[in-house]
C-alpha cells in the first residue's frame, strides 16, 4: 500500500504543473489589467506602462510562469499580493487557511457524525414512519439557504438567548465555532443520509449479509462490521469531493460570523482585483488538497471493503 | 444548490465591497445599488457601504446635534492672516482626554503606505496614522496640519511652508523640512510604484522627471531650513493645496522607512493615532498619540474588527458602537417606537455623480440635439420616487450637493418627452428615425457574473424606446470595463465619479477637458477648454467658482452625458454614549473628535 501511495504522489508534481500553467496562462491572456484596477478611473497610459514593466507583466507568459514557479519551489514564496500591495501571499493566506480548515473539519464532523447514523437508521427502518420523517427533515434542512439559517441562528443564540458569541474565531474548541460549523455542516447531512440509506439498502440485499446472519453472528456485529462498513464506500468517494470543495466555499458563512478565514480572500482575489499571485496560490493549494484527499479516500477503500485491492493496475 | 447560493451571495456582497473600495477612483453604480447588495452582505464596513435613505417626506428624522452638526472653518479660530490657508482646528473643545475604546467593523486596507493608497478604505486608516502639510477641515477646506503657516508667491507658483514647532513623529522626533522633501521624492520614485503620485503631485516641478527616472531628486521641492520648505508648481493652480491633503503627499519618517524593511508594521507617522496592532483579516488597533500637535484625541483607542460579522446583530448586542443601516433593517428602525430609533443618524450623501456617457464622436451622439433629447426623455424624479423610494436623488449637474462651487442655479433637464421628440425632429437624424435607419445604440454597463441590470436603466431604456430609440445593453466585468472605457471604445456606458479632493477641478476639468485622459466621451468644446484653463489659474475663489458654474452650465447644455444620480443620503446607527462622531463625505481624520458621554 505504501508503494501505491508513493506512486500516486509522484503524479502530484506533474498535475500541479499542468494546473498551474493553465491557470497562469488563462489569467495573463484573460481581459482586465491589475494595474488598471489600481489606477481605477484615473487613466494614464504612461503610468500604467511603467508599472506593468516594473512588475514584469509585459514579459512573455512562459518567462513569467517560470519566474513565479521558481519562487514557489525554491523559497515557498508565492509572490506579493496585487490587491493588498506589498503583502506576501504566504502571510496573507497562511493563517487564514488554518482557520478555514478547522471550520471545515468541524462542519464535516457534523455532516458525517449525524448523517451516517441517521442514514443507517432510516435504512434499517425502511418504509416506516421513521424513514419518511428522517428523509423529510433532512431534505428540509438541506433546502434552507445560508442567508436564512445564519441570521436566524445569530438572532436566537447570540442576541435573544445570548449563549454563543456573535463573531470571531478562537480555535477549534471554542464556542465560536458552533454556529458557523452547524450552518455549514447541516445542509450536507441530507446528502449523506440519502447516500448511506441507499447503499445500506443495497448491502442489505447482498448474499454475504445473509451468510453472516446464517453463521450466527449477532445483529450488532452484522450491522456495524458488515452492513455499515460496506455501505460507507460511496460516502468515502463523495467525501473527497466534499473536502476539496469546502476549501473555497465558505465565504458567506465566514462573513456572517466574522471568521478570519480564506473565504473573502478567495472571492475578492478573483472578482474585481485580478490578484494573480493569490489566485495562483489558491490553485496550487486546492490542487494539492484535492489530490491528497482523494488519495486518502482511495487508501480507505481496502479497509472498508477487503475485496478492493490497491495498485493492481500498476502491478502489471 | 447550496453552492450556487454561495456564489450568488458572494457576488452580491462583493459588489457592495467593490463599490466601497473603489470610492476614490470612481464607481460603477450609485450608492443605492451598493445599499441593496450591502443588505445581502452581513458586513457593513464603511458608513456609506450600507447607506440608504428614506423618501424625502420622512426627512424629519431625529438626529442628535452631536453627530449632525459639523463645525465649519468660519467658526474656528482663524489662521495667520497672511497664510494661504487657516490652521487646522486646535481648539475644537477643551474636554480632557479620557479612556475608552471605540469599536467598529472595518475592512482590510489594501495598503497602509500613504504613497501607494488610492482607495477610501486605506485612506481612512492612513488619515488617522499619518499626516501631511495640509489636511481638510470638517467642511472640506484645505487647512494646515504639520505646517503652521504657508505663503504663496505673487505669481502663484511658489508655496512656502513653515512647519509647526511641535510637529513630531509619534516617537517624539521633530518633523523637519528634509522629511517633507524626502517623502515627496519617495512618492515620486519609480521604485515606489505609486499609482497616485502623478495625479496628486504631478503639478510640482520635477515630479514628472523623477517619475520617469530622469532625475534623482524633485527640484520643485527645496529645503530652506529645518522648518521651512518651498514647493514650486508648474502653473498657478489654486487646487494645488487641496491635492496636498491626499495621502500621497503625507510625510514619512525617512530614517524609519530607509532602515526598517518592516516599517509598515509599526509606522512612525504624525497622525492623531498610532497603529498599535494590525492582524491581517482580524484586527486593527489604533492608540492615542499623546504628542499630536493638533491636540491628542479624547479617546484612548479605536478597535476595528476586520473579519466581518453581522453588523446589526453586533450593534444590538452592544459589541460595536456604530454601523451603517441596510435597506432591510431601515423600515423597522425608522419607526419612532423602535428602541433603536433614537440612535439613528442621517449620513450625508457622498461626493459623487453618476451618469450615462455618450460617445460624442460616434453617430448618433455627435448631434447635441440627440443627446439633449435623451436627457429630456428620462423622468428621473419619478424613477427615484417609484422605484427607489426616494433613496437616490436625480443629478441636476456635475458637481454634487455640498461640494465646493455647488450651485442650485443651473438649468438642467426636467422630464419633457414632447420637447425630446421635437429635438429629435430638428436633429440630423429626423429622417433616419422615421425610416427606421436610426443608428443602433449599445449601452455597456459593468457588472460581474450576470449581476442584474439596475432598475433605473430598464425604465430609461423604456422611455427612450417610446421616442423610437432602441438601446441594447451589454454587460462587462469591471476590470475589462475599465480598460475598454479608457480606450474610449464604448458607444454609451454607465459610470460614476467620486471626488478625489475637494475642488471642482476634480470633476469638471478631469472629466470634460478635451485633453483629459478621463474624458471618456470624446467631448470637446473649445470654449469649455478655455474656461477650464482659465479657472485652473484663477486665484480669486469666488471668481473661480463662477467660471466653474459657467462651465458646468455649458456642459449641461452640450449634454455629453445623460445625467442620472447623486447618491442618496444614508443612515447610520451610533450608540448614545458616543458623541462627536461626524458622518463625513470625504476621508478626514475624525476619531480624534469622538468623546464618550459618561
Amino acid at each position: 500500500m505504501g508503494a501505491y501511495a508513493i506512486k500516486r504522489l509522484i503524479w502530484l508534481p506533474f498535475l500541479l504543473i499542468i494546473v498551474t500553467f493553465v491557470t497562469f496562462a488563462l489569467l495573463r491572456f484573460g481581459p482586465g489589467d491589475p494595474v488598471q484596477l489600481w489606477l481605477g478611473q484615473h487613466q494614464n497610459d504612461e503610468v500604467r506602462e511603467r508599472i506593468r514593466d516594473q512588475l514584469g507583466l509585459d514579459d512573455p507568459v512562459h518567462v513569467q510562469y517560470v519566474r513565479y514557479m521558481a519562487g514557489v519551489i525554491t523559497r515557498l514564496d508565492f509572490g506579493e499580493s496585487f490587491r493588498y500591495r506589498g503583502q506576501p501571499v504566504r502571510e496573507l493566506i497562511g493563517k487564514r487557511i488554518l482557520v478555514s480548515l478547522q471550520l471545515n473539519a468541524a462542519a464535516i464532523i457534523i455532516t458525517l457524525g449525524i448523517g451516517i447514523p441517521v442514514g443507517l437508521l432510516a435504512a434499517l427502518r425502511q418504509g416506516t414512519g421513521w424513514d419518511n420523517l428522517i428523509v423529510a427533515i433532512a431534505l428540509a434542512l438541506q433546502s434552507l439557504p445560508v442567508f436564512i439559517t445564519a441570521p436566524v441562528l445569530l438572532l436566537v443564540f447570540a442576541l435573544k438567548v445570548d449563549i454563543l458569541p456573535t463573531h470571531g474565531f478562537e480555535g477549534f474548541f471554542s464556542p465560536h465555532i458552533v454556529m458557523p460549523a452547524v450552518v455549514m455542516g447541516v445542509p450536507g447531512i441530507a446528502i449523506v443520509v440519502r447516500l448511506v440509506r441507499a447503499s445500506v439498502l443495497d448491502v442489505l440485499g447482498q448474499d454475504y449479509i445473509r451468510t453472516a446472519r446464517a453463521k450466527g453472528l449477532g445483529e450488532t456485529t452484522v450491522r456495524y462490521r458488515h452492513i455499515l462498513r460496506n455501505a460507507l464506500i460511496p460516502v468515502a468517494t463523495s467525501f473527497g469531493f466534499i473536502l476539496a470543495g469546502l476549501v473555497g466555499g465558505t465565504f458567506i458563512v465566514e462573513t456572517y460570523f466574522g471568521i478570519p478565514g480564506v473565504g473573502l480572500l478567495t472571492v475578492e482575489s478573483v472578482i474585481g482585483s485580478r490578484d494573480y499571485p493569490v489566485i495562483m496560490a489558491f490553485a496550487i493549494i486546492s490542487t494539492t488538497l484535492f489530490v491528497v484527499a482523494n488519495l486518502v479516500v482511495d487508501l480507505m477503500y481496502p479497509w472498508l471493503d477487503p475485496r478492493i485491492r490497491l495498485g493492481a493496475g500498476y502491478a502489471a | 444548490m447550496i453552492r450556487n447560493y454561495f456564489r450568488f451571495l458572494a457576488v452580491a456582497a462583493l459588489l457592495a465591497l467593490a463599490v466601497a473600495l473603489l470610492a476614490c477612483g470612481g464607481s460603477e453604480e450609485p450608492a443605492e445599488s451598493a445599499a441593496s447588495s450591502a443588505a445581502a452582505s452581513p458586513t457593513a464596513a464603511s458608513d456609506s457601504a450600507a447607506s440608504t435613505a428614506a423618501s424625502p417626506t420622512e426627512s424629519a428624522q431625529p438626529t442628535t446635534p452631536a453627530a449632525a452638526s459639523v463645525p465649519t472653518v468660519a467658526a474656528m479660530a482663524p489662521g495667520t492672516v497672511d497664510s494661504c490657508a487657516p490652521s487646522a482646528d486646535l481648539t475644537f473643545d477643551d474636554r480632557p482626554a479620557q479612556g475608552g475604546t471605540l469599536v467598529r467593523l472595518f475592512a482590510d486596507p489594501p495598503t497602509l503606505d500613504p504613497h501607494l493608497a488610492g482607495d477610501a478604505i486605506s485612506s481612512e486608516i492612513i488619515n488617522e496614522v499619518y499626516g501631511g502639510l495640509v489636511t481638510l477641515s470638517l467642511d472640506y477646506q484645505p487647512v494646515l496640519d504639520l505646517a503652521e503657516s504657508c505663503k504663496i508667491s505673487d505669481d502663484g507658483l511658489v508655496y512656502t511652508f513653515v512647519l509647526r514647532e511641535n510637529a513630531k513623529f509619534q516617537d517624539g522626533k521633530p518633523v523637519t523640512a528634509h522629511d517633507v522633501k524626502w517623502s515627496i521624492e519617495r512618492a515620486a520614485d519609480p521604485a515606489t510604484v505609486s499609482t497616485t503620485a502623478e495625479n496628486y503631485l504631478g503639478d510640482i516641478v520635477g515630479v514628472e522627471d523623477k517619475l520617469a527616472g530622469d532625475a534623482s531628486d524633485v527640484r520643485g521641492v527645496r529645503v530652506i531650513d529645518d522648518r521651512t520648505v518651498e514647493f514650486t508648481i508648474d502653473a498657478p493652480k489654486s487646487f494645488f493645496l487641496a491635492k496636498l491633503s491626499y495621502p500621497t503627499a503625507y510625510v514619512l519618517d525617512s530614517e524609519q522607512v530607509e532602515n526598517n524593511q518592516d516599517w509598515l508594521d509599526q509606522p512612525n507617522g504624525t497622525g492623531p493615532f498610532r497603529l498599535a496592532t494590525y492582524d491581517i483579516g482580524e484586527l486593527i488597533l489604533l492608540e492615542r498619540n499623546g504628542l499630536y500637535h493638533l491636540g491628542p484625541p479624547h479617546i484612548e483607542s479605536v478597535q476595528m474588527i476586520l473579519s466581518g460579522g453581522s453588523a446589526m446583530i453586533m450593534y444590538e448586542n452592544d459589541e460595536i458602537h456604530l454601523t451603517g443601516v441596510g435597506v432591510d433593517d431601515l423600515p423597522r428602525i425608522l419607526d419612532p417606537n423602535d428602541p433603536l430609533n433614537p440612535e439613528l443618524h442621517r449620513s450625508p450623501q457622498d461626493f459623487d455623480v453618476f451618469y450615462v456617457g455618450l460617445n460624442t464622436a460616434e453617430p448618433p451622439f455627435e448631434d447635441p440635439k440627440v443627446r439633449q433629447a435623451l436627457n429630456y426623455a428620462v423622468d428621473l424624479q419619478s424613477i427615484a420616487d417609484n422605484v427607489y423610494d426616494g433613496r437616490l436623488s436625480p443629478a441636476r449637474g456635475v458637481i454634487p450637493r455640498g461640494f465646493p462651487s455647488y450651485t442650485e442655479n443651473l438649468r438642467s433637464y426636467e422630464y419633457n418627452p414632447d420637447l425630446a421628440r421635437e429635438l429629435l425632429q430638428q436633429s440630423t437624424y429626423a429622417d433616419a428615425l422615421a425610416s427606421g435607419d436610426f443608428p443602433r445604440i449599445t449601452l455597456t454597463i459593468s457588472g460581474s457574473f450576470g449581476a442584474a441590470v439596475p432598475q433605473y436603466l430598464e425604465v430609461m431604456l423604456e422611455q427612450w424606446r417610446s421616442l423610437g430609440i432602441e438601446v441594447e445593453i451589454q454587460q462587462t466585468e469591471w476590470a475589462t470595463f475599465l480598460e475598454e472605457v479608457n480606450e474610449k471604445q464604448y458607444h454609451m456606458f454607465t459610470l460614476g465619479w467620486i471626488a478625489d479632493y475637494p475642488d471642482p477641478e476634480n470633476f469638471l476639468d478631469l472629466l470634460f477637458h478635451s485633453e483629459s485622459n478621463n474624458n471618456h466621451t470624446n467631448y470637446s468644446n473649445p470654449e469649455v477648454d478655455r474656461l477650464l484653463e482659465e479657472a485652473r489659474i484663477e486665484r480669486d475663489r469666488e471668481r473661480r467658482f463662477e467660471i466653474y458654474n459657467q462651465v458646468e452650465q455649458m456642459i449641461l447644455d452640450d449634454a455629453p452625458w445623460v445625467w442620472t444620480w447623486f447618491s442618496g443620503e444614508g443612515y447610520a446607527l451610533i450608540k448614545p454614549e458616543v458623541s462627536d462622531y461626524f458622518l463625513l463625505q470625504m476621508s478626514i481624520p475624525k476619531y480624534r473628535y469622538i468623546y464618550f458621554n459618561q
